[in-house]
């Protein structure tokens, strides 16, 4: 942890939605949380769940058909949700990085990797020889091997995990202070997965950024946060510091998360969250996840939860923590998950 | 890169090979002898019978056809359109004027295509792309011919700006293709438009892809990022729809030229296939690939040059 904890991005109460021709979709419905100089922060939800609409505001790519309906988003002291093109051009890339889900299609496929990479560092006004020089530095940097080469190569000669290293390396030639990460591993093998989130984890540690990481998978979270939000129908119903969420979840929907990860311990079939996502053009009243969970009571059907906090960091909007409603305990079987996940833990401490 | 041309001419040399081949079979084979002028008297037809070995077998002058083209180029001599004469002199006499409109034609479609397709994409939806959109779907499927007769209506009887037909015998090359405006235009339509309409999806598929999200997330602008990303990556798909352009003009030539009387190989064409002068045939319908050969082979190393996965042959 770093000693200054001031805050670098500040999201407060985002409303985003888009106009389409069935009607209005309500993507984003109140969305706030801090980004802390030097930590990293998760945002982990199913899909739809408005975690990359709300990524890319952040950057100010929304699609034509969105429209910020309220909120803010502080960066520096600056509403980015009001800052115009020409503002939001100077802060892509050189202030905030983006790495891309998919890195086989990120990747312009007929343009060397060499190229892609000094675009960025041209911008930045260095000449052509010394963009060439410090991109090789960067490929070298994100662990591609033979970097002289690579720079020469073109996307298609590389291999999907290889790929995402480029795009690590575009995104980090900007020389951002915020790095979002959009689902970095989800379009790749499970091997390769681990490897970039220690790449990710290791340029975050010597460059000092700040990260905001959105996933849907709870497994990728666990090395990787300080702290995390978990997102359900466009609003957080959860968000506390890693061990928190990992070790004392509270929202039936977290639970279900938790539930729904795969464990070497887990005998069985793994608990599928039942039900799909709510239609986002008419969000059920109340708290969103009640018609999917098992635990809701009458009043989730009728009235949005408060935020209850349990802890400085820990906050949570479900009825189960008002003080009429009845204890509920976890199911057993996700106690005997999160034992066994303190028990892992404390190997590595 | 130099491996992938190289292996593109041999295919290219095969094919027109087979060309050959079929069109010596299919238009010799045809019911009409090559002699039928009664004015020749049978000794001179005995003696031209055996200079061009029409005594032997099919196989037998087959083999003489090949040897000829391939040792003396040598495409035989005409017998009914200009009896007598070389078919190659006589070819060599109506390609320019073909070669001219062709190439013209092209010249304007590429780049306008182009221009409209991408102005199209650009401004989707508005009212710009209406229009372009519009004339597309007009330009694609009115014939040219349709078009030819309308432009020779009102652009010269109705405002006499244009000479109604080609002048060949015009004092200078300006003249002369001045009178070859007309034929130009309404050759280039349809071309103009198809290759709008590909650009125009393409683009805009290109646009919404996710390493345009990426260009603008490392800080290019809209504008650097359509320039520098998308409109090459829309291109590769376009080199392909030249192919059936450029033998689409080349069709559409035969028509134009007899509109416009342009005395170039169009005409020729018809007039040899039904005067049933068997040679000229031949010799034509081989030029006619080995256009539509050398364009695909261009179209096929500027893919090459495009696109990098050709080129270097890797795993896609």
């Amino acid at each position: 942890m770093m000693t200054e904890n001031s805050t670098i991005l500040s999201v407060n109460d985002l409303r985003i939605s888009f106009r389409t021709v069935n009607g209005v979709v309500q993507a984003v419905r109140g969305v706030s949380f801090d980004l802390k100089r030097g930590e990293t922060v998760a945002i982990v939800g199913e899909s739809g769940s408005g975690k990359s609409v709300t990524m890319k505001a952040l950057m100010g790519i929304l699609p034509p058909n969105a429209v910020i309906e309220e909120g803010s988003i502080l960066y520096n002291d600056m509403d980015l949700t009001k800052a115009d093109e020409k503002v939001m051009h100077e802060i892509r890339g050189k202030r905030i990085g983006l790495i891309f889900q998919d890195p086989l299609s990120a990747l312009n496929p007929i343009m060397r990797v060499g190229k892609q990479i000094t675009e960025v560092l041209r911008k930045r006004g260095l000449s052509s020889a010394e963009a060439k020089e410090r991109a090789i530095e960067l490929i070298r940097a994100v662990g591609i091997p033979d970097p002289e080469r690579s720079y020469s190569a073109y996307p298609f000669q590389f291999s999907g995990g290889m790929r995402q290293r480029v795009v690590i390396a575009i995104a980090l030639a900007g020389d951002p202070e915020i790095l979002i990460c959009d689902e970095p591993t989800t379009a790749l093998d499970v091997t390769v997965q681990a490897k970039i989130l220690d790449l990710i984890n290791q340029i975050k540690e010597e460059r000092g950024l700040s990260v905001i990481f959105i996933t849907h998978d709870l497994g990728v979270v666990a090395n990787m946060a300080d702290r995390v939000n978990v997102m359900y129908a466009g609003r957080i119903v959860e968000a506390g510091t890693a061990e928190e969420i990992f070790f004392e979840p509270v929202h039936p929907y977290t639970w279900a998360l938790l539930e729904s990860m795969p464990d070497l311990q887990t005998s069985g079939r793994l608990q599928a969250i039942p039900g799909a996502p709510p239609n986002m053009i008419a969000p059920p009243p109340g708290d969103a996840f009640a018609p999917r969970s098992s635990y809701a009571l009458k009043i989730d059907y009728e009235q949005e939860p408060p935020m209850f906090a349990l802890s400085d960091t820990h906050i949570a909007a479900t009825w189960l923590l008002h003080p009429k409603a009845p204890k509920l305990e976890m199911p057993a079987s996700l106690k005997e998950r999160i034992a066994r996940m303190r028990k892992e833990a404390e190997k590595y401490v | 890169m130099f491996k992938y041309i190289l292996g593109r001419i041999g295919a290219m040399l095969l094919t027109l090979f087979l060309v050959m081949t079929l069109s010596f079979w299919i238009i010799r084979l045809m019911p009409m002898s090559i002699f039928e002028n009664p004015e020749v008297s049978p000794e001179i037809q005995k003696k031209l019978e055996d200079r061009m070995h029409l005594h032997e077998p099919m196989a037998v002058q087959y083999f003489y056809f090949i040897e000829g083209i391939a040792v003396r180029g040598d495409f035989g001599t005409s017998v009914k359109i200009r009896p007598g004469l070389d078919v190659f002199e006589i070819l060599s006499t109506r390609i320019p004027a073909t070669v001219v409109l062709n190439a013209f034609s092209l010249i304007l479609s590429i780049p306008l295509g182009i221009l409209f397709g991408s102005w199209a994409a650009l401004k989707r939806n508005k009212w710009a792309d209406n229009i372009i959109s519009f004339w597309i779907v007009i330009c694609i499927s009115v014939p040219s011919f349709v078009f030819a007769s309308l432009l020779q209506y009102f652009l010269t009887f109705v405002w006499p700006l244009f000479p109604t037909l080609y002048n060949a015998q015009a004092s200078n090359f300006g003249a002369q293709l001045y009178s070859m405006i007309l034929p130009i235009i309404a050759l280039s339509l349809n071309p103009i438009a198809s290759i709008a309409r590909y650009l125009r999806g393409e683009l805009i598929e290109t646009l919404s892809s996710d390493f345009m999200l990426l260009a603008r997330t490392k800080g290019l602008t809209q504008g650097e990022a359509t320039m520098k990303h998308a409109f090459r990556n829309s291109l590769v798909p376009i080199a392909n729809t030249i192919i059936p352009m450029i033998t689409g003009i080349m069709g559409g030539s035969l028509v134009i030229e007899k509109m416009f009387a342009v005395n170039g190989m169009g005409g020729l064409l018809i007039d040899s296939i039904l005067a049933g002068d068997h040679f000229l045939t031949v010799a034509l319908l081989i030029f006619y690939s080995a256009i539509s050969l050398f364009t695909i082979l261009v179209v096929d190393i500027s893919y090459g040059i495009i696109d990098p996965r050709i080129r270097v042959g890797g795993r896609a």
